[in-house]
Parts: structure tokens; sequence; C-alpha cells
């Protein structure tokens, strides 16, 4: 059993690197950068040259405190003609940029020439006398950026000619800034002369070492400490802390109140096998089965808690879990959240009731057929003491290890009614993260319910071996 | 009946071929619920196969200026680029054009049409700005004047492509593992110390070439048929060093060989995958693809889902391989993979089935789901979820709640039916 539990426990590690690779792997295939998300100042454009140094500090310290100036991971495996010094562009979409000339003209010394001269084009402009008017050093600013983000030869060329003949028709612009703008144009005939696409189909594999990106998360992360909210800054533990206690109450209701009322349910319509309520209740536990919950959930939002339909059908209070007016006594409070349950939680019991009481009836019909339930009922034992002590004992077994079906499609099942009814969850939490991209949350939050599962299933298993003495968990199927 | 005359059923099953799938289909036809999910499945199948035939706003056949067209037909060829639209007909207001004869399809709208007369949520017992009961809207429409009954309809051929094509991913890829650990299990599976090696260098060569070496190909053009060709290059590189270990295997110290404990690595990867919260991880996946479309939904529930075909077709594999028939097949010295394909697999794909007929109707379920909030599909494809999702915006719109929550809950139990039709007639 100890070995068993160990080897169990084992199994966690790849699951949750698993996990953890695949989730990290997202975070880094969004476009969103976390730099500028942070630094909302980002978007403003620069007018004088300290600005510009100001917002490069900026997004150089959050880098530093979110390990972003970091390599991304232990090591890298790519073509030899991106450079191992990649991950030092901070913002993401330079990044990319990068990334995207590099792997069509494969010669990163000439393509990193060509976007110093870029650089130093856009500070050249802070030299410009007064005289010239705003108006025209922005355009030309913007012009310059939109040079920068692009990638394709074809817009390349078009916007350096436009720049080109734009700061050929004023003296002034002409004067300062001829010579950084002729060593654009030339670094960048440089990047498309002297291309070396073959050194894109060379492998090439380097080692980092231990400082990288995703090791201080991983092990932040297995030390408790979350990071924080790309979105608000907030420390991601406090955001988690209150969703998870929700879904955890909330899910374990459900799954309570499932059990309660289907093993009665599946173990009556065995016993009376082929009777009306036999049928009836399977034929109505199979359609539950089949009901999609989240059509069953918005059907209950619409009907029950708007009087759109009159106000006799406005039964139930709206979505959410109710307002904390501050005044209300405790009791009063647990009513209102009592009231918002209701909706929720039946919809998120009735599927797994459908499936436990099936389940319950099968394994019964299976018990009923054995040879000890004939002789007891020969003996003489009534049908009540047959049903409840004979065959139910027998039957818990399979019924306790469903939990481990269970647990974790309720689960999931909780994602979809949260979503519905507004409460301030895991799965609520997880869907709002992933629509702002707050990867930060999201990453945790996958660990978590990952974590989560592997427990549930290793509950029943427990359970399995608690129930039936003879489970030893040596054999290995 | 005994278990003897059991596996000489089975014996014989595999002979004849027939045989054991007649007793399956006679059970499976006993029950009158199976019988009659099957049958709605049918028309389903037919609604998906020609709803552009149901639902169009271009006429089946037309009659404009003496010259005959027949517009849905066309239509296919103009997708497919094999024609062209005459100029007359390019930019066509086809509701409102003068015909000389026409015949349009039963509900006289495609799912994207929007009636401009008829916008803002127009109930079915609600006041109608149509021609005629001809152009009746008999479910209402939506936001923007679309027909909800052709939404349903082409609703119905997205639902049966996802729930089909996922399902066939997952398939292959179950099988693919199941047979794997099932048949070779721990101590059969055995390779070269050539083979083992040329394996682990071929799949590093073969992601770099497929997918790092590609990867702006990938990025920047269309990214499913280079995904497609990726993947052949991936298969290629593959048989390239596979090639490479048999002119190896003449050395003697590569020729020894290796036991691979294939089943336990797959059980456990198994293990893995069932631990991974796959919603969520569905959602995160869907929500940072840029072009969203469904196939890519096809796709990621597809490589979610073969845990459990894989599962089975395992335990199947376990029970067949000690039989007697594979015993004679091997000793008449067949090939190892003959005697999978067609020996083995065959016998083990009935229970197969039966997950696969759950499965379509989960696959659909999630589809619904994810549609419903709007993470995964186009802006321009329309499901029975994104439908069901306009009903959350507008509470007075109960039409676009109940029927296209009608036919998922009708899809799901049909083909939830029919799996269980299947365990039932296994079963006996």
């Amino acid at each position: 059993m100890l070995t068993y539990l160990l080897k169990r426990i084992l199994l966690f590690i790849p699951t949750l690197l698993i996990i953890s690779l695949v989730a990290f792997a997202m975070s880094k295939a969004t476009d969103d950068d976390p730099l500028i998300r942070l630094n909302p100042q980002a978007n403003n454009m620069p007018s004088f040259r300290n600005d510009a140094l100001y917002q490069k500090r900026a997004f150089q310290k959050t880098a530093q405190e979110l390990n972003l100036n970091k390599p991304t991971f232990y090591f890298n495996f790519t073509a030899a003609a991106y450079p191992d010094t990649l991950y030092r562009i901070l913002l993401k979409n330079d990044r990319s940029i990068a990334k995207k000339l590099i792997s069509q003209y494969g010669n990163w010394n000439y393509i990193t020439t060509y976007q110093h001269q870029l650089d130093r084009l856009v500070d050249k402009l802070f030299d410009l006398p007064d005289q010239v008017k705003r108006t025209t050093k922005n355009k030309i600013r913007n012009d310059i950026l939109t040079t920068k983000v692009s990638y394709k030869d074809k817009r390349i060329q078009s916007f350096l000619s436009g720049l080109d003949s734009k700061i050929r028709q004023d003296s002034v612009l002409n004067q300062y800034l001829r010579n950084e703008m002729d060593a654009v144009a030339t670094s960048y005939q440089n990047v498309k002369s002297k291309a070396t696409p073959s050194k894109l189909w060379v492998p090439s594999f380097r080692w980092y070492g231990f400082d990288n990106q995703y090791h201080h998360w991983i092990t932040s992360f297995l030390t408790g400490n979350f990071g924080i909210s790309y979105v608000d800054g907030r420390p991601v533990t406090s955001k988690i802390k209150s969703a998870l206690s929700w879904t955890l109450m909330f899910n374990l209701i459900s799954i309570f109140l499932a059990y309660l009322i289907s093993i009665p349910l599946g173990v009556v319509a065995a016993a009376k096998k082929n009777s009306t309520f036999d049928k009836t209740s399977t034929l109505i536990t199979f359609l539950l089965f089949s009901l999609p919950s989240f059509w069953v959930a918005t059907m209950l939002v619409m009907f029950f808690t708007t009087p759109e339909y009159g106000s006799w059908t406005n039964i139930f209070p709206s979505i959410g879990i109710g307002k904390n007016y501050g005044n209300q006594s405790s009791w009063e409070q647990f009513w209102d959240v009592a009231a918002h349950m209701i909706l929720p939680l039946f919809c998120l019991t009735y599927s797994a009731l459908a499936f436990i009481s099936r389940q319950v009836r099968g394994g019964m019909l299976d018990i009923f057929q054995q040879d000890f339930i004939r002789t007891a009922k020969a003996k003489g034992v009534s049908e009540k003491k047959v049903v409840w002590k004979h065959a139910f004992r027998n039957s818990l077994f399979p019924i306790i290890t469903m939990f481990a079906a269970v647990f974790p499609a309720t689960l999931a099942g909780s994602v979809v009614i949260e979503i519905i009814f507004q409460i301030p969850g895991m799965g609520r939490l997880a869907f709002d993260a992933i629509m702002n991209e707050d990867w930060s949350v999201v990453f945790s939050v996958l660990m978590l319910a990952a974590i989560l599962t592997i427990i549930g299933n290793l509950v029943a298993d427990m359970l399995y071996a608690l129930a039936d003495p003879r489970v030893t968990f040596s054999s290995k199927n | 009946m005994s278990t003897g005359s059991n596996i000489m059923k089975e014996e014989a099953a595999s002979y004849s071929g027939g045989g054991y799938w007649y007793t399956i289909k006679k059970h499976f036809k006993k029950s009158r619920s199976s019988k009659w999910s099957l049958r709605i499945l049918i028309v389903l199948l037919f609604i998906a196969l020609f709803s552009d035939f149901i639902a169009n706003e271009k006429p089946l056949y037309c009659q404009i200026d003496g010259v005959t067209s027949f517009p849905v037909l066309k239509n296919y060829l103009v997708k497919t680029k094999l024609s062209k639209w005459p100029p007359q007909l390019l930019n066509m207001d086809w509701s409102n054009a003068d015909y000389n004869k026409v015949i349009f399809a039963p509900i006289p709208y495609s799912a994207t049409t929007m009636d401009m007369n008829n916008t803002g949520y127009i109930s079915p017992f609600g006041k109608q700005d149509v021609k005629s009961k001809r152009f009746w809207h008999w479910l209402g429409t939506d936001k923007l004047g679309r027909d909800t009954l052709a939404g349903m309809i082409a609703g119905t051929r997205t639902a049966m492509l996802v729930g089909v094509i996922a399902m066939s991913i997952a398939t292959i890829i179950g099988l693919f593992f199941g047979t794997i650990a099932g048949y070779f299990g721990d101590n059969k599976f055995k390779l070269t110390r050539a083979q083992l090696l040329m394996n682990i260098i071929a799949l590093v060569f073969a992601i770099f070439f497929a997918f790092i070496a590609r990867q702006y190909v990938l990025a920047e053009g269309n990214t499913l048929f280079e995904l497609f060709k990726s993947l052949l290059i991936f298969v290629s590189v593959f048989i390239l060093f596979n090639l490479l270990a048999s002119i190896l295997n003449f050395i003697p110290f590569l020729k020894k060989e290796v036991t691979i404990p294939i089943d336990i690595l797959i059980m456990r990867l198994i293990e893995v995958m069932n631990s991974i919260p796959g919603l969520l991880f569905l959602l995160a996946m869907l929500a940072i693809i840029k072009h969203p479309s469904i196939l890519y939904v096809m796709l990621f529930i597809g490589l979610l889902r073969w845990t459990g075909i894989a599962r089975f077709v395992r335990a199947e594999l376990l029970r067949i391989r000690n039989l007697k028939y594979i015993e004679a097949t091997e000793a008449f010295g067949f090939k190892t993979m003959r005697i999978i394909v067609k020996h083995a697999i065959p016998n083990a794909i009935t229970p197969v089935l039966i997950t696969i007929a759950f499965g379509i109707a989960s696959a659909i379920l999630l589809e619904a789901f994810l549609s419903f909030l709007g993470i995964g599909v186009g802006p321009e494809e329309v499901t029975w979820g994104s439908m069901l999702s306009h009903a959350r915006t507008n509470f007075s719109a109960w039409w676009l709640a109940i029927f296209p929550g009608i036919a998922i809950f009708i899809t799901v139990t049909v083909f939830n039916l029919i799996g269980e039709g299947l365990t039932n007639a296994v079963k006996r």
C-alpha cells in the first residue's frame, strides 16, 4: 500500500512537468507582452530623449522583476542562424520581428546592424531643430517604427523609399537625417545581398543552465509563490485562494448531493427491475445524462432569474453570488448566498446524479444474479435485508471507485456552470485569465486543477483499498 | 454457456469474419431504442450531407433572362476554383432577383444570410416583413436577421463533422498506442540497438526539419497545408533513419536486441493525459490561435480524447494475443504487422466502437460549449453553440435558446443510445 502510494505520488512529477511545460510554452506563444501590459505608458510616443531612456529603463526594471531578461528554457534547440543571445531583446514584438527576418535571410549580424541603424534614425529625430513641425516629426517617427515592425521585403522596401523621398523633400530634414537614412538603406541592402539561408537548415543545440525563465517560474511555483497577475498586478495566490474555496465547496456539496439522491434511486430501481418506477427512473436518468448542462443553465437563467417572461417566472435571484452590503447579519448573508446557489448546484448535480444512479443500478443488477443472493432469498431473509444488507454492501465497491470518474468530471462541469452563473470559482478565474491572457494566473490554475484531479484519483484508489482488503496494488494491471 | 464454447465461438468468428459481427448486429437491432437512434442518426447525417440543398439563399434551379443555371451546385465548383460566377450573377441579390423560373431550397436562407428586413430578434410568432409565407422565418431570426432554422441546418453539418473528425483522430492515435501496448506488452517489444539509436536521433532531426526549420512558412503560409507538409517531412525522416538502421544492423554490436517495456510507458502516458484538466487546456490552446477555425477544435479534441480508446484496445489485445488463433498465425510465420492488422485488431474493434459512439457525443457537446463561449470558431461560422450564445445576450429570444439546445440534446442522446445499444449487444 505504502509503495503504491509512493508510486502514485511519483507520477505527480511527469504529469506536472508536462502540464507546466505546455502551459509555459503557450504563454510564450502568445503575442501579448507582459512588459507592455505592466507598463501602460509604453504606448505613449516619447517626445524627448530622456523620455525614451526612461521608457527603456522601465522595461528593463519590469523584465528584471519578472525574470524576462533571462533565457527562456534550460536549453535551446534551433537553427544555427539564430544567435544564442536573442533573449536579450526584451520586447516580444521586437524579438519576433528579428526572428522572422532571420528565418528569411539567416544572417543575424547584418540584420542586427540594420535594426541598430533604424534605432539611430529614431534617436536622431530628437536632435531636429524646433523649426521642424511636430506633426512632420511624428509622421516620420511613425514611418520608421512601422518599418521596424515589418518583416516582409515588399513592405520594408516601400516604407524605406517613402521615408527617403520624404526626407529628401525637406532641406532641414535632409541636412540632419541624410547620413542615417543612407546607412539604413545600405544596411538593409546588405541584409538582402549577403543572405545565408543555408544556415537555417543546420541544427544547433545550446545549453543555458539553470538561470532561466522556466526554472525561476517552476521553482517559485513549487515554493508557493505564484507570481503576480499581469492584469492588475495583484498576487496570484490571493486570487486563487478565494476561487479555490468556492469551487471546492461547490463541487463537494454537489457530489455529496448526487450520491445522496442517486444511491437509493439506483438501488430501488434495481431491486424492482422492470417495474414502472424502474422504467421511468432509467429513462429520466438517461435523458438527464445527455442533457447539456450549459444549455439547461442558460435556459434556467433566461426563464427563472429575469422578469422577461412574466414576474411569476422570476423566482430566483439573478446570477452571481449575491452582494455583500456589510450591514447584513451573517445569517442573512448565508441565506442570500444559498439562494444564489440553488440553480448552479442543480445544474452541476443532475448530470453526476444521472451517471451515478445508472452505475449503481447496473452494479446492483449484476449482484442480484449471484448465487449468494439467491441463497439469502431461499433462506427467507426479508426483501429489504437482501437488498440493503447483502446486495448493496457488495456493490459499494464500484460506487466508491466511481468517485475517481465523478470528481474530475464535476470539476470540468463546474467550469461551465461558474462561467454561466458568474460564480467566482477556479473555472471562472481560469476563463477570465485565458480571455485576458493573464498567463501567470492561467499557469497556476492549470497546475492546481491537475493536482486536484490526481488527488481525486488517488483518494478513489485509497477508498478502493479500504472497501476491499483484497486489493493489494501489487499486481500491475 | 461454458468458456470453452465461448473461445470456440470467438475463434470461429475470427476465421469466418461475418459471424461475430452478425450476432452483434442482431443483438443491437433487437433493442427498440438503438433501432430508433440509428434511424435518427441517418436523418441527421442526411441533413449534414445535404445541408446546402436544404437551406440556401441561392436557388436550386433558376432561369434568368433565358439563361438556366443551378446556383447551389455551381457554388461548389466556384468554391473549389473549378469555375467562376458569370459577371451578371457575381454580386447577385438572390432573394430579390427577377426570375423567369425558379426553385428555391426548402429554406430559402443560408445560415449567414442577413435578412435586412427582419433584424433584431424576430420571434417565430412575431410580425415578420417577408414577401410571402414561402420566406417566413419559421424559427425566428437573430440580431442580424439570420434565420434560426437555416442556422440549425448548417449547425448539423458542423456538429457531425466535429464529432466524426475529432473521433477519427482520437481513434487513430488510440488504436496505435493501444495496439502496441496490448500486443507487445512489457517483454515482446524488441528493437536492435541500431534501431533504438537511430529512432532517437530521427526524433530530434524530424522535429528540427519538420517544425523548427520551417517555423516561418508554418506561421506565414497556409497553416494547415504547411502543417501537412511538415508531417510528411516528419514521417520521411523516420523512414530514412530506419533504413539506415537496417544497414547498421550488420554490425554485430549494434544488432543486439533491447527489450522496451512499451506497455508501462504507454500506460503512464495515458495516466498523465487523464490528469490533464482537458477543458481548461482546450480553452487556453484555442484562445492563443490567431485565426480560429473549427478545424483546430476538431484537432485538439482528437488529441485529448484518445486515452479511452487506447485503454479498451489494449485490454482487448491483451486478451486476444493469448488466444489460440494468434498463436497459430505466429506459428505460420506471418509478419507481426500482418497479424496485428489483419487478425488482432478486427476482433478488438467492437468495444472501441462503444467508446467512439460516446466519444462523438462528448465531442459534439464540447464543441457546442466552446462555440457557446465564442472560443475556437471563426466569426463566419454558425454552430448550434454560437446560436445559443445569442440567447444569453438577449433573454427575450427564447427561440434561440430552445431550438439549438434541442438539436444538441437530440444528437448527443442519439450517440449515447447507440453506445448503450452496442454495450448491451456485446455483453450478450
